[in-house]
């Protein structure tokens, strides 16, 4: 990590960088300084994570109980594949333009796409894990003359968890990553939103400096849902 | 009588849902929402094929000349990286860090350095399009069987040889889907370099149309760029299955 700062700051002081419009890594990491010293850049992290956290937790409160439900009926899961696989791959970008039309360019609209960006996805998996229960267990509690019901919350539902945590675990990236856009693309207040106003006032090095504070807060992210996954699901290694 | 079945319940949704947007939107004077029918026949005045060279070849030419860029370098920093576990330790916080920042926020660096040029958006696409790939690279070069490379030590093979009749072909899986995840990833910061920066490119129109309230322009454009990143990825698997038709055999085997 720190070679590679070397080699950039070597790169835009005397190497083939010269005179672009790079900044070099210590004038970088000085603007990254300076933006954090400003009260607007803490608020948008604050409105970065508000998205983020609030179409996190709409989408799993909404996406999960649906895709245990559609799991549970074979034909529900037939007859939703082609929509969820549909919806699945279309990135969020695409509807931007639309969503900023119906919204504006609030935190409505950021909430909005990360919803949609993680619901297909959710709801998909919740409904896999459903279906992968292990056969075996089910016979067995058949067996135990436990019903249905039991069935559901004792096997299948603990059973669906560590397809349905890897999904939260790429919600988690997502929402961040679809925040940033929102403000990005569609002008909702975040993060986003002011390295646009850095990039389109001529100010390279704070541009870069959010580019900077995005890979230290995905990195400090990524470690925080590391963690509660390890408490949640215990028992599975991934 | 079976197939015919499994076929209808799979497409009875789809189909009633584009039908019930058909009838609901049908009298609808909400701007923002017109009719489906309307949009329809704009999507057909528009794109069947008058605007197909100007706004979506330059798209797609941009797309894949960045893709196959970005996902050549991914494969050969992937294979040096994966091979080499002296650089491995050295490189990878750093690779860490840039793939936790948002590909679409690279795309104002990029126009910072080109400005509003074809070659900012490819080298941004490209540039997004390495992560994936490298790091499926990366984790097929570290799963090959031992057994293998073993056995390929015996036979004294060289480590070259080793790395494109042995490495290569066992990693292929994971790499195939790497690639598939630089191919979304390509598509997304294709879209946002053209909605960012305009000019050409179904992006672009979209925008255009959203800024001038072309609504329903701006739908068959929504539309569109659906269609396209739904079909892409339906190529994507269709053309690894039939790549990997020799691991699927396999793993059915076992």
């Amino acid at each position: 990590m720190f070679g590679f700062l070397l080699i950039w700051q070597a790169a835009t002081t005397f190497g083939p960088l010269v005179g672009g419009s790079l900044p070099s890594a210590i004038e970088a990491l000085a603007s990254l300084g300076g933006i954090l010293a400003e009260p607007d850049t803490w608020q948008a992290i604050g409105q970065t994570l508000y998205i983020a956290g609030m179409g996190l937790l709409i989408s799993v409160v909404l996406a999960i109980p649906v895709g245990v439900l559609i799991g549970l009926s074979s034909f529900a899961f037939r007859s939703t594949k082609i929509v969820f696989d549909f919806f699945k791959v279309i990135p969020p970008i695409v509807i931007i333009p639309i969503v900023i039309l119906v919204f504006g360019p609030t935190a409505e609209m950021g909430v909005f796409l990360v919803v949609f960006a993680n619901f297909f996805m959710l709801a998909s998996q919740a409904a896999y894990g459903i279906r992968d229960t292990d056969p075996v267990l089910i016979d067995t509690m058949k067996c135990y003359g436990l019903g249905r019901f039991a069935q559901i919350i004792y096997a299948r539902i603990p059973g669906a968890l560590p397809f349905i945590s890897v999904g939260v675990r790429i919600s988690v990236a997502a929402s961040m990553i679809v925040a940033v856009v929102a403000g990005l693309i569609g002008g909702a207040p975040s993060l986003g939103r002011e390295m646009l106003l850095y990039q389109s006032s001529g100010q390279p090095g704070k541009t870069f400096a959010t580019v900077l504070l995005f890979g230290i807060m995905g990195l400090a992210l990524a470690r925080i849902w590391a963690r509660v996954q390890k408490k949640i699901v215990f028992w599975t290694a991934a | 009588m079976k197939r015919i079945s499994n076929l209808v319940i799979s497409i009875w949704l789809p189909v009633t849902l584009v039908i019930v947007w058909w009838f609901a939107s049908a009298d609808s004077t909400d701007p923002f929402f017109p009719p489906l029918a309307i949009i329809w026949e704009t999507f057909q005045f528009l794109w069947i094929f008058d605007l197909v060279p100007v706004h979506l070849v330059p798209s797609l030419i941009n797309l894949f000349s960045g893709l196959t860029i970005g996902v050549s370098i991914g494969l050969v920093l992937g294979v040096l990286i994966g091979t080499n576990d002296a650089v491995a330790k050295y490189v990878e916080p750093t690779v860490d860090f840039i793939r936790s920042i948002p590909p679409v926020a690279t795309v104002p660096i990029f126009i910072m350095l080109f400005g509003l040029d074809p070659i900012m958006r490819i080298s941004a696409i490209a540039f997004a399009a390495i992560f994936p790939t490298m790091l499926a690279a990366i984790q097929g070069m570290h799963q090959t069987n031992t057994t293998l490379l073993d056995t390929a030590k015996v036979f004294r093979l060289g480590n070259l040889v080793t790395i494109f009749r042995v490495r290569l072909p066992s990693a292929s899986p994971i790499i195939a889907s790497g690639i598939q995840v630089s191919l979304q990833i390509a598509f997304v910061v294709t879209i946002a370099s053209e909605l960012l920066g305009s000019g050409f490119g179904l992006g672009a129109f979209t925008l255009i149309a959203t800024d001038s309230f072309m609504i329903t322009d701006a739908w068959t454009g929504v539309i569109l760029l659906g269609i396209l990143g739904f079909t892409i990825n339906f190529l994507f698997d269709l053309v690894e299955r039939r790549a990997l038709r020799w691991y699927l055999m396999s793993k059915k085997l076992a």
